[in-house]
């Protein structure tokens, strides 16, 4: 019995180390970025080793109020708009599909389910040039709502994630309701939304997410400073303006990292119906 | 075959007539508004038809005919344009077809209905029937149209310019001509291409498999630790990979590579040491630089790996564990026979994901070593996967067939894998076991 004891206890300290250490690299990248956000000095070559020799908070005053060669609030703006415009256009296009996949019967339904999956099998931006010249056609380069656009159209393509959830929503409820008097339309406002709040959080904070940390397609159509998102202007810093790029990044990545705690839950959900349903 | 003949003995005259012209059957049926619609359908139809169709139709043969010349200023024929337009008109092509043949179909629905003694469905029941029966098609259609105009335009668009010389010296105002298969031909055996191909393509096959076995088991690993009833605070020993997976991903990669600089900490730490600064991501640093996207790839990936094994992992039916450990079943047997194959078939999609994603994975050696090029390849170099030798081929250096051909190369891999994997996965022949 006491070997069995010791074993427990070895067995618990070695548990312990591991999750120590796999802590320390996480945790260890992120403190870095954090206090070199705070650094005085904005070179990396200022700092010793890891860390910054003096602290202060002028790194991200300046960030906000000199904005001659780097117009970070603007960056921001710019963001923020696209995210939340191509959010909402998105979520709903994405959701509204996702659910006439999960609960209609019709023709075709098998050959747009297989046509997307194939689709989805091209390398994401094959078609970028192609993109790049219908812009030009439209007239939409250097133009955020030609972004919205593009993210918006593209929302459907990831919609088996959510059908996988609609499909674990009983069918039973909706004959019921139609037997009721309900119409299809009735069915989905009053019975289904309600029912689908995990998966509706789940698919706003995505469709939020991507355009806010995506680089290529701003990168690719919008080639004015002035309509830079974060993405592309944090890219365009170099080594001497390293805690400028340390203090933009935590100030992005902070909010978003609490939503993501905050919806953790809600995440979790949305991978697995994603992933066991697929 | 038989509802054909059927339908060729039967079709009285209002069929007939709506065959001649959209919608006039369904005039002389008295359904006025539908007729009408279908008849405003085909007139749009034929005046864009009229206005460019049929010219951009012919541009998707010809590919222009004439030559810019800002000499004597002739304004030339723009390739790509047409390309592109030609395609957007064989699309149009397709819905007026659809268009034409649903509505010869509703004649003819209407002819039976009235043979069995009913009426002609008013419009007003028509458009009702779009929030009902037919609510699928009133939903379906924004997003129909927005990926066949972003998604499916491209992608023919693409696949299209790998059979064309679009690329190098030839681009607008230069003409651009088909030219077949030639750009297969050319990866595979010309050297300007092959060899670099060749590499790359092993290379990139070695990266997704090794980096998505990593993640997979990884993540499962740490769910599993996690999971172990030692562990007190599962909580809180979550919370740091969740930051990882919280950050987006962009900030991480470029986090990363000052990391990793010359006059990142880690160099700085070695010269205050006093040994000479590596170039981690210099030009030379082959294995160590892919080694570095290895372990940042697994930052990246391994916390939503482990947060899905968690989730999986607390459905798991607990009495089979634990007859198993009463049966005398070691941790590793509990592991290999029952935990293993559990995971493993819950998260076959995922796996199938991961990989695809891993062989696209464009943003580890973009942000890390972008840009580079390399003696013994063409532009590129060797910790570049496919989908970065294509971004630098056709956006960055203008070799757009290559790029497109290369493309599609990438297509055939992953889907042959993915199609192999998912038609033999229970999620796909089972699609129906939750209704």
């Amino acid at each position: 019995m006491k070997s069995m004891k010791k074993i427990r206890i070895l067995d618990s300290v070695v548990t312990h180390v591991i999750l120590i250490v796999v802590a320390f690299i996480f945790f260890f990248p992120c403190l870095w970025l954090i206090l070199a956000s705070f650094s005085k000095s904005g070179s990396i070559y200022s700092f010793k080793g890891f860390f910054p020799s003096e602290y202060s908070l002028d790194t991200f005053r300046s960030l906000f109020t000199d904005t001659a060669m780097y117009n970070y609030p603007r960056w921001f703006r710019n963001t923020l708009f696209i995210s939340i415009m191509s959010c909402i256009t998105g979520s709903f296009l994405l959701l509204l599909t996702a659910y006439t996949m999960s609960r209609f019967q019709f023709k075709g339904r098998k050959a747009i389910m297989k046509t997307t999956l194939v689709l989805g099998m091209f390398p994401s931006f094959m078609g970028m040039i192609a993109v790049y010249i219908i812009m030009t056609q439209f007239g939409l380069i250097n133009n955020m709502w030609g972004l919205i656009l593009i993210y918006a159209a593209n929302a459907p393509m990831g919609y088996l994630t959510q059908k996988g959830f609609f499909d674990s929503i009983p069918y039973s409820i909706d004959e019921a309701a139609r037997i009721d008097g309900a119409t299809n339309f009735q069915v989905f406002l009053k019975i289904n939304l309600p029912l689908s709040l995990p998966i509706i959080v789940y698919t706003a904070l995505t469709s939020f997410t991507f355009p806010w940390s995506d680089f290529i397609l701003p990168k690719l159509l919008l080639k004015e400073k002035d309509l830079y998102t974060v993405a592309v202007g944090l890219m365009s810093l170099g080594d001497t303006e390293f805690s400028r790029f340390a203090a933009g990044s935590v100030f992005i990545a902070v909010p978003i990292v609490i939503l993501y705690f905050c919806l953790m839950k809600f995440l979790v959900n949305g991978m697995t119906a994603g992933a066991v349903k697929g | 075959m038989k509802g054909l003949q059927d339908f060729i003995k039967n079709a009285g005259k209002n069929v007939k007539l709506s065959m001649c012209l959209m919608g006039l059957g369904q005039i002389f049926y008295g359904q006025i508004g539908k007729g009408l619609c279908y008849l405003g359908i085909l007139v749009l139809a034929i005046a864009y038809f009229l206005y460019r169709g049929f010219a951009d139709l012919a541009g998707l043969f010809t590919l222009g005919t004439k030559e810019a010349d800002t000499w004597l200023g002739v304004q030339g024929d723009n390739s790509v344009v047409m390309l592109l337009m030609g395609i957007l008109a064989i699309i149009a092509l397709l819905f007026l077809a659809y268009c034409y043949i649903s509505n010869i179909m509703d004649a003819y629905e209407t002819q039976k209905i009235c043979k069995k003694g009913g009426q002609p469905a008013r419009f007003q029941d028509d458009l009702k029937q779009f929030l009902d029966k037919k609510f699928y098609k009133t939903v379906l259609f924004l997003p129909i149209i927005g990926v066949c105009v972003f998604v499916i335009l491209p992608i023919v668009f693409m696949i299209a310019i790998a059979f064309t010389n679009y690329g190098g010296s030839i681009v607008p105002p230069k003409l651009v001509d088909w030219v077949g298969a030639n750009n297969f031909i050319q990866i595979a055996t010309l050297s300007q291409f092959a060899p670099t191909f060749g590499r790359i393509l092993a290379w990139n096959l070695l990266w997704a498999l090794v980096s998505t076995a990593l993640n997979y088991f990884a993540g499962l690993g740490l769910a599993l630790l996690l999971n172990k009833e030692c562990v007190k605070k599962k909580a809180f020993w979550r919370v740091f990979p969740m930051l990882a997976y919280a950050i987006p991903g962009f900030i991480t990669l470029l986090g990363f590579k000052f990391m990793f600089s010359y006059g990142g900490p880690i160099n700085q730490m070695i010269t205050d040491i006093g040994g000479t600064p590596i170039g981690f991501l210099d030009i030379d640093a082959k294995w160590i630089a892919r080694i570095i996207g290895f372990a940042i790839n697994a930052w990246i990936s391994v916390p939503s790996i482990m947060l899905l094994a968690t989730s999986i992992l607390s459905n798991q039916d607990v009495s089979q564990m634990e007859s198993a450990r009463i049966d005398g079943a070691s941790p590793f047997q509990q592991f290999r026979y029952i935990t293993l194959p559990f995971v493993l078939f819950s998260t076959t999609s995922v796996l199938i994901g991961q990989f695809i994603g891993n062989f696209n994975n464009f943003g580890i050696f973009f942000f890390l070593r972008g840009g580079l090029y390399l003696d013994g390849y063409f532009l590129a170099s060797d910790t570049d996967l496919l989908i970065n030798w294509l971004y630098n081929l056709s956006i960055n250096n203008n070799y757009y067939n290559i790029g497109a051909t290369i493309s599609l190369v990438i297509f055939l891999i992953t889907s042959m894998i993915s199609l192999a994997i998912y038609t033999r996965s229970s999620s796909y022949r089972e699609e129906d076991t939750f209704r």
